[in-house]
């Protein structure tokens, strides 16, 4: 009973893994940049949602805007930054976009944005309820996660493999070149492959912050090292890689908060798990070669 | 069709063609001979919007092609078969067929393929296998059939022999020759001369990024510098 309990909250701690991390791989798969400033993208995701959310309280509403809005955020940074470095090392783009990550936490802390308090997002389970059995439980709010969530990687899914954008963005990802000796107008598979993996990243945004109950300017902190951890484990731009790791982080975070008590700090725990990994399968679980 | 004027290409700072011009004609098969390094595939890149040249111009049908980024140059008509292929490596046959025709329609799509089909049947018995573990002579026709899927005006072909067996060039090369019936033009980089000239309507010999000859084959198959570097005496 415990271990099911414990089991179900992990697939919703997994869920705003699998969100963020889905949209880090899918910019790692054509661009080879781990886009740290991802997380930046999350936290105003989160942002824009606790405002049009106060502004209109409609959930889905603030939900949609905050996705759109989180889009376009990303495509903006492709576009002013990423985009000129398309050829430059690898390291040019990592660098950068730490730097941009550093930057947008500082911005978003002063007063005329987030300030440096916490906001409330009171939209609870967004008008869903509860789902009780006798073995586990989802509340309205994990119902929520729950939902958007699998609408979402549907959605994902069906464009990735469906689409001939999806297969531009896989092409891209072999071969950029040869990408767009086919046809493929890179500039416009590129941005539009930002925009969607930022709006995951808004999305997960604004699902944290509500089931948290609280939106901040450094809340992208945490995500932006944790999606990292499941892109490497998840085998470096592949999708079910990304999602197998959610899955087996949030499991183990659980189960070791669980059971080890506080011994190890949590969040230490994705570390570890890591390290691990990588001594056993340096290519990470679903990696290529 | 295609006029190259004066094309200056270099790597950094050394320059690989020096001032090259020709031209391909409305439904014309032109061939580029050449040896190792001479700079054919430097040609054919810089033609598809690869490289950018430092001097000198290529138009398509008058409209000069400099300012155009590779997926541009497809839609005006550019399909390239590359050195060594270039295939999604990862993609099923039948994806990587279907990304040669990215700018096309689905039903032109499934047109198109039964034609790629018929040329090269081994292709058709392998639509889901993973372009990576094809044998090499297969991974060259589906670079071809990848190509031809975009129904191209002008084809660019680098090495279209390579690591196909003898059979195999010859009915690829028997395609080429009948692409123009098909309005298509074809420019080719060969080093296998004796195959090329047989079916080409002129070609060229590039030495050192230098146009030293060009001519009808029976010219220059009677030519006998030609002779002694590409035809094996
Ligand atoms: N990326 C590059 N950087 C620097 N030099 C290059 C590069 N690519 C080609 N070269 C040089 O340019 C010259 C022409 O190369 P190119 O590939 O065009 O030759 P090629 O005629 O296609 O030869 P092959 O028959 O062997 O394919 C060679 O001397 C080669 O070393
Ligand atoms: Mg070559």
């Amino acid at each position: 009973m415990l271990l099911l309990q414990n089991l179900s909250n992990a697939l919703i701690l997994a869920c705003t893994y699998i969100l963020m991390a889905a949209g880090l791989t899918m910019v790692y798969g054509v661009l080879k940049v781990l886009h740290i400033a991802h997380a930046s993208v999350y936290t105003v995701g989160a942002f824009v949602g606790v405002l049009v959310f106060s502004w209109l309280g409609n959930f889905w509403l603030a939900l949609a805007i905050a996705m759109l809005v989180s889009g376009i955020f990303g495509v903006l940074i492709y576009r002013s930054t990423y985009f000129y470095l398309l050829n430059a090392p690898r390291t040019v783009p990592l660098i950068a976009s730490v730097g941009m990550f550093v930057m947008f936490t500082d911005l978003l802390q002063k007063p005329f944005l987030m300030g440096a308090y916490q906001r409330a997002f009171p939209a609870g389970g967004a008008g869903l309820s509860a789902i009780k059995t006798a073995l586990f439980s989802f509340t309205a709010k994990q119902v929520l996660i729950l939902l958007v969530t699998l609408i979402l990687l549907v959605l994902v899914y069906i464009i990735l493999t469906r689409t001939k954008l999806g297969l531009s963005w896989q092409a891209a990802s072999m071969d950029r070149e040869m990408a767009s000796a086919v046809g493929i107008n890179l500039n416009r598979s590129i941005a539009a492959n930002f925009f969607l993996g930022s709006a995951l990243a808004g999305a997960a945004g604004v699902l944290v912050g509500v089931y948290n109950n609280s939106v901040f300017a450094t809340m992208g902190d945490l995500p932006s090292y944790k999606a990292f951890i499941i892109i490497v484990l998840g085998g470096m731009g592949s999708l079910p890689g990304a999602i197998l790791a959610s899955l087996i982080l949030a499991i183990v975070e659980n189960f070791l908060v669980a059971s080890v008590g506080y011994v190890l700090p949590r969040d230490s725990i994705a570390f570890l798990v890591l390290i691990l990994m990588l001594m056993f399968r340096p290519n990470g679980l679903l990696g290529r070669e | 069709m295609l006029t190259v004027e004066n094309l200056h290409v270099r790597y950094g700072q050394i320059e690989v063609l020096h001032g090259v011009s020709l031209q391909v004609g409305e439904s014309e098969v032109v061939a580029v001979l050449g040896a190792n390094g001479a700079g054919k595939s430097t040609l054919i890149k810089t033609l598809i919007g690869w490289l950018k040249p430092v001097q000198g111009e290529c138009k398509l049908n008058h409209e000069p092609l400099d300012p155009l980024p590779a997926w541009e140059r497809v839609k005006r008509g550019l399909a390239i078969v590359p050195e060594s292929g270039r295939l999604f490596r990862d993609l099923s046959v039948e994806d990587n067929l279907r990304l040669g025709a990215y700018l096309h329609r689905d039903e032109d799509i499934r047109k198109r393929m039964e034609v790629v089909f018929n040329l090269f049947p081994a292709l058709a018995e392998r639509k889901k296998q993973i372009a990576k573990t094809l044998s090499g002579g297969e991974q060259q026709m589906l670079a071809i059939g990848r190509a031809m899927m975009s129904n191209p005006r002008l084809l660019l072909i680098d090495e279209v022999s390579m690591g196909l067996m003898p059979i195999l060039v010859k009915r690829v090369f028997k395609v080429i020759e009948e692409l123009p019936q098909h309005g298509v033009s074809v420019l080719l980089v060969e080093q296998n001369a004796f195959e090329a000239l047989k079916i080409v309507h002129r070609a060229y010999v590039l030495e050192n990024g230098h146009i030293v000859l060009e001519g009808k084959p029976q010219e220059l198959t009677d030519n006998p510098l030609v002779k002694a570097a590409y035809l094996g005496g």
